[in-house]
């Protein structure tokens, strides 16, 4: 069985239809790429997997089961780091509050997912002491430090200079080394290509196209892909 | 030297009025402030029309009703005349500071409640933890100034006959002279000399992060 079940996801603000009946699967340990040009509803649907919106029908089962939140996590495109706190203090902020495990075992795994993403030299460094993308890395431990079935990233690379977003995707291929189940919108094509399992391709709320990096780059069935594509390649 | 005792009785007031009036509304402001941004509409509307009708008229017009207001109106017995001081001065402040808090609580960007609930906190927790030491820089200033002038309306208290410096110094006059006069005004600079100082430090203390 699939880890995460997406069905018929509706959401509407106001007058505007954004989602209109969004379904896929996603199998443990795999990676989705969604991409799509803007407004069409790829932030909306991290938004609902994550709970911070909700939708006005359809369902979300992790596991065959309806999903909770402490199963999703997610990572901005502006990292929103909470600025009074150390990049250590950040990783380790929410598992003390929410009493996830003892003291030391919270500092140690804090310090080790840091490690993780490149950065034991920056435990005790402020938000305003680091560069952008050491800031989103520091925003990926966080929310690993969660523990979090599906890791969601929302555009994790476009609030950065270019130089910076390889540090970024490295942490993310890293990730898929490990097992990590994750879904990434992301407006960076090579990297979909080679690091995503599935893409999924969304136009005006509805999945347009959806299959492996080879079918969807290669061959897309479809000609609102195609275009997309075409309009992307070209702008890179 | 009985004029610096009688004085010294006039700062003494001037600094409880002070002091208790930040006691009571510093956490009553947050009350206040929490109320106007309530998501139950009545409540919100409520408590926005008592900060109107209390920013709206002068301290010294609500003192007077509260002091005289029951007896006149409901032939109760009025509060004493310090009490009803303190009463008035903190509604008053209340309002003021429940508005200083909104700007900085509004100004602090959604994401970071939403990156505390994405980590399972809840909305007290994210408030408490994340978002109140951000609001608090950011509302040191306007702080620091309500605080001052607030040591300056204490002179007010004796629109109701309480003791304040000013009167106090004020009481000499009779007697031809004048210097008590300055020497409350001294009093004053002295005293807002100070908490600026002590603003300036904790803004400095404050400074080890942005945002
Ligand atoms: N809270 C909201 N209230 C009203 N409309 C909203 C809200 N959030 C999103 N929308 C609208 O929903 C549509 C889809 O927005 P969404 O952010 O999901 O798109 P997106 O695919 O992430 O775009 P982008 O690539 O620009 O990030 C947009 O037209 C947006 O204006
Ligand atoms: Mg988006």
């Amino acid at each position: 069985m699939a880890l995460l079940q997406v069905n018929g996801l509706q959401k509407q603000f106001d007058k505007a239809q954004v989602l209109r009946g969004v379904s896929f699967t996603l199998e443990q340990g795999q990676v989705l790429a969604i991409i799509g040009s803007s407004g069409s509803g790829k932030t909306t649907l991290l938004r609902c997997l994550n709970f911070l919106e909700t939708p006005d029908s359809g369902e979300i089962l992790v596991g065959g089961k309806p999903a909770s939140r402490q199963q999703f996590g997610l990572v901005f495109q502006n990292f929103n780091l909470f600025p009074q706190y150390t990049a250590l203090e950040n990783v380790a902020l929410a598992p003390k509050l929410l009493k996830i495990g003892n003291k030391s075992d919270i500092q140690t795994r804090a310090e080790n997912l840091l490690g993780q993403v490149g950065l034991a030299d920056k435990l005790d460094a402020y938000p305003w002491q680091l560069s952008g993308g050491q800031q989103q890395r520091v925003a990926i431990a966080r929310a690993l430090a969660m523990q979090p079935e599906i890791l969601c990233f929302d555009e994790p690379t476009s609030a950065l200079d270019p130089e910076l977003t390889d540090e970024v995707l490295r942490v993310i291929r890293g990730l898929k080394q490990k097992n990590h189940t994750m879904i990434v919108v992301t407006h960076e094509m090579a990297f979909a290509k080679c690091v995503a399992d599935v893409v999924i391709y969304m136009a005006d709320g509805v999945i347009e196209e959806m299959g492996t990096p080879e079918e969807v780059f290669d061959n897309p069935k479809s000609e609102k892909t195609r275009a997309f594509l075409t309009r992307r390649f070209d702008a890179e | 030297m009985s004029v610096t005792l009688q004085l010294l009785q006039g700062f003494e007031e001037t600094l409880k009025v002070f002091a208790l009036t930040l006691v009571f509304s510093i956490p009553l402001g947050l009350l206040v402030c929490f109320g106007s941004m309530s998501r139950i509409k009545p409540l919100r509307w409520l408590i926005r029309g008592f900060i109107w009708v209390i920013r709206g008229t002068p301290l010294m017009l609500q003192l007077m009703v509260i002091f005289y207001g029951p007896g006149l109106m409901f032939h109760m017995r009025a509060l004493p005349r310090f009490t009803a001081v303190i009463v008035a001065f903190s509604i008053n402040y209340a309002c003021y500071f429940a508005e200083i808090y909104r700007g900085g609580i509004e100004s602090i960007s959604q994401g970071q409640w939403e990156a505390g609930q994405v980590l399972g906190l809840s909305r007290s927790q994210t408030f408490f933890r994340v978002v109140l030491l951000q609001v608090v820089k950011r509302i040191l200033p306007p702080m620091s100034n309500e605080i001052i002038t607030l040591v300056k309306d204490t002179a007010l208290a004796r629109i109701i006959a309480v003791y304040e410096v000013i009167w106090a110094g004020e009481s000499f006059i009779k007697s031809g002279l004048i210097w008590p006069l300055f020497y409350t005004g001294a009093f004053y600079l002295v005293f807002n000399g100070l908490l600026t100082i002590l603003f300036s430090t904790a803004e400095k203390k404050l400074n080890y992060f942005r945002g």
